[in-house]
């Protein structure tokens, strides 16, 4: 079934492999969603299945497994084969490495070669991790929201610091670079998960302790750049939930969004020392914000005022966010019929 | 939330048609054959297989465009991915002489079991107890699962072990109606500890954001764990705001991410998760119908998004989606209807299977005990 490329020499017509008697895949009768293999991943499976039964262990293996990885990236089997390889050879994990730094450009969606790196680095285990901070803060740049890529920056940081080996100012340094991907983009949802992580999740984070405030305006800021932004009002009722504040003392900074006629407005007190929208709002923002109208529903149930609440999911329902009118008509009809 | 309203003049609307005949061929096609770009799924075959057999279940074609002897060479074929330690390996690529190449695999388990009941296969030969004492070995001191058994170098802790692992290890306990494999509390609170900022679920613990496809396992997890036990179900804590993450999701068909395109798998994973809290009637059904059936390619099977080339894992999530809103349970007349059956949505195939599997099992348990 597979076309033979001119260049592919076979395995058997190479003298490092003629010991070997290879094992071919036995599909049985019925095959279910069988793969036309390419010749090269029959010919590399064949052999490896006869290396791992034998169980070896050799520079041959570690070769054989980097082929079969580099036509599937998602085998499970040979992954781990080629990690127990490499540690009972006792080869140099710096160079594997990077030679992963070079495989997850291509990679970036595959478990395995995370898991690996993780497995790598657990193994090396530097006293300074930042090398590798360093590099995955540059595979961010061209893929920013990659998932694994940022779940595996969360890993770095939480491992080496259970290892004590994160330092104030590493995590300070860390802090800034997130500003700088929110500043690049507000609306990276992974750099704003981060963010919490550094302020509010990681041990130690100040936010718990006394720069709650710094944080709400830190976000409130954000707000007003972008005033559409889900991820950014999403961390501010994060931010609400987590601390158990509630909403209506931070009304005054997001009311203009709900675009109630002025005269309904209060006026700001002079206290309020929370950051207010520019006035006037931008131009090129549409208005009412659906995600301010949500915020000041949520506010007014708060509140006890649970008609008016009612209103504003209402609103939401028939004329600001169609795309959910079964859900804002849901809210409407739980706050009016409790 | 602030996104335009859907304009029913646009070109979508239009080439709403639902392909039948050309999913139903699709799903044969691919059955008989993968190209070599699909060999990045060599290893989990079982599970390309598990979306072309339940997609033909859901479209009501099994029993018609296959044959019985079909069929029976496909369950043949599953039960030569049974290891003798218990569970499912996910393709035969590892079957040697040495039984230590080929570990079963948890997510091939699951998508294993589920083509067997589709395909109506007496269970008699299923390793119960090979099942518990697998779970047993890939359970790790964090309540998480990895997808194989862990040993000293590769440690069952890590990257792999993510909630879509403890989703399948909670549905086959379900399933076989034997928890004993799974430390339930451990199992709950490493789900528990996925919440995210956002209200809904990430892989793993601290793992910056929430994703649709997690936030699926992990409700689905916590029903199926939370009714076993009986106890006030976690998912019932707190669910308005991973509701809200959930219904915030939608742009026409969902995205998995804010900030992210739609993606047709979301529709199913967010879709499902929303019916797993009850609140299937809040999710705009016309709208993430007119996405999905703009998803659908000429010759049958659906793409991630319009215009992209079909996979089984896209075209399956498609019709199980549709199945939420679509069936033959929830549509309101015959032209809104797209003659696809109910979907059980907790284990993620058809109602009559799922129905089938439950006596299926009750019976293989009751011949043993006699």
């Amino acid at each position: 079934m597979s076309v033979a490329t001119s260049s592919y020499i076979p395995l058997a017509e190479r003298n490092l492999w003629n010991d070997v008697k290879p094992i071919a895949q036995d599909d049985g009768p019925n095959p279910v969603v069988p793969i036309m293999y390419s010749e090269e991943y029959r010919d590399a499976m064949d052999y490896f299945r006869a290396i791992a039964a034998a169980e070896e262990r050799s520079e041959r293996a570690l070769e054989l497994t980097e082929t079969i990885i580099r036509m599937n990236p998602a085998h499970y089997t040979v992954w781990q084969y080629r990690m127990t390889t490499l540690l009972e050879l006792k080869k140099d994990l710096e160079e594997e490495l990077q030679l992963m730094n070079e495989f997850a450009i291509q990679n970036l969606k595959s478990y395995q070669v995370w898991h690996h790196r993780l497995l790598l680095l657990t193994h090396i285990s530097p006293q300074d991790p930042s090398f590798e901070i360093e590099y995955i803060h540059q595979s961010l740049l061209p893929d920013p929201k990659n998932y694994h890529t940022w779940a595996y920056l969360h890993w770095l940081y939480s491992h080496f610091y259970t290892l004590g080996r994160i330092s104030e100012k590493q995590w300070q340094d860390e802090l800034r670079w997130c500003e700088e991907m929110l500043r690049v983009d507000g609306r990276n949802n992974s750099a704003w998960g981060w963010r919490w992580y550094l302020r509010v999740a990681r041990p130690g984070a100040e936010t718990a302790k006394d720069g709650l405030k710094d944080e709400l305006n830190y976000v409130l800021k954000s707000i007003h750049l972008i005033p559409h932004n889900v991820s950014a009002w999403n961390y501010l009722r994060g931010l609400l939930r987590h601390f158990k504040l509630p909403l209506t003392p931070l009304l005054f900074a997001i009311l203009p969004y709900t675009a109630r006629p002025s005269s309904t407005l209060p006026e700001i007190p002079q206290d309020f020392d929370f950051a207010t929208p520019s006035v006037p709002l931008p131009n090129d923002t549409p208005l009412p914000v659906p995600l301010a109208l949500e915020y000041l529903a949520d506010a007014l149930i708060e509140q006890g005022s649970n008609a008016e609440a009612g209103e504003v999911f209402s609103e939401l329902s028939t004329q600001y966010d169609k795309m959910r009118a079964g859900y804002w008509e849901y809210r409407r009809r739980e706050c009016v019929e409790e | 939330m602030a996104d335009p309203d859907p304009d029913p003049t646009t070109s979508r609307q239009r080439q709403s048609t639902f392909k039948r005949n050309g999913h139903i061929n699709y799903f044969l096609r691919c059955l008989r054959a993968l190209p070599t770009a699909a060999q990045g799924s060599d290893s989990n075959r079982i599970t390309a297989a598990f979306f072309c057999i339940s997609g033909l279940d859901l479209l009501g074609a099994l029993e018609d465009k296959t044959t019985r002897e079909q069929r029976h060479g496909w369950i043949e074929w599953i039960w030569s991915l049974q290891a003798p330690t218990g569970g499912f390996r996910g393709s035969t690529f590892m079957t040697t002489p040495n039984d230590k190449t080929s570990p079963a695999h948890i997510p091939s388990t699951y998508t294993a079991l589920m083509s067997l009941a589709i395909l109506r296969a007496p269970l008699d030969r299923l390793d119960l107890p090979g099942l518990i004492k697998f779970f047993k070995s890939c359970q790790a001191n964090d309540g998480s699962f990895s997808p194989v058994p862990g040993d000293d170098i590769y440690p069952n802790e890590g990257f792999q072990s993510d909630v879509r692992i403890s989703y399948c290890a909670s549905v086959i306990s379900d399933i076989i109606g034997d928890f004993s494999g799974i430390d339930i509390d451990l199992a709950k609170s490493f789900i528990g500890r996925c919440k995210t900022w956002e209200g809904a679920y990430a892989s793993r613990p601290g793992v910056v954001e929430a994703q649709g496809g997690t936030t699926y396992c992990s409700l689905a997890t916590l029903s199926i764990l939370d009714r076993h036990t009986q106890t006030q179900p976690e998912c019932q804590i707190l669910p308005q705001e991973t509701l809200r993450w959930l219904i915030s999701r939608q742009i026409g068909g969902f995205q998995g991410r804010p900030g992210k395109l739609e993606d047709v798998c979301y529709s199913f994973w967010c879709g499902g998760a929303i019916s797993i809290l009850g609140h299937s009637n809040l999710i705009n059904r016309d709208a993430d119908r007119t996405f999905l059936l703009s998803a659908q390619f000429p010759l049958g099977g659906f793409g991630k998004e319009p215009e992209d080339y079909p996979d089984p894992f896209h075209s399956y999530l498609a019709l199980a989606a549709l199945s939420l809103t679509h069936s033959e349970l929830n549509a309101k007349d015959d032209n809104d209807g797209l003659g696809l059956k109910a979907l059980d949505v907790t284990w993620n195939v058809s109602l009559e299977t799922a129905q089938w599997l439950k006596d299926e099992i009750s019976r293989v348990k009751g011949v043993s005990q006699s």
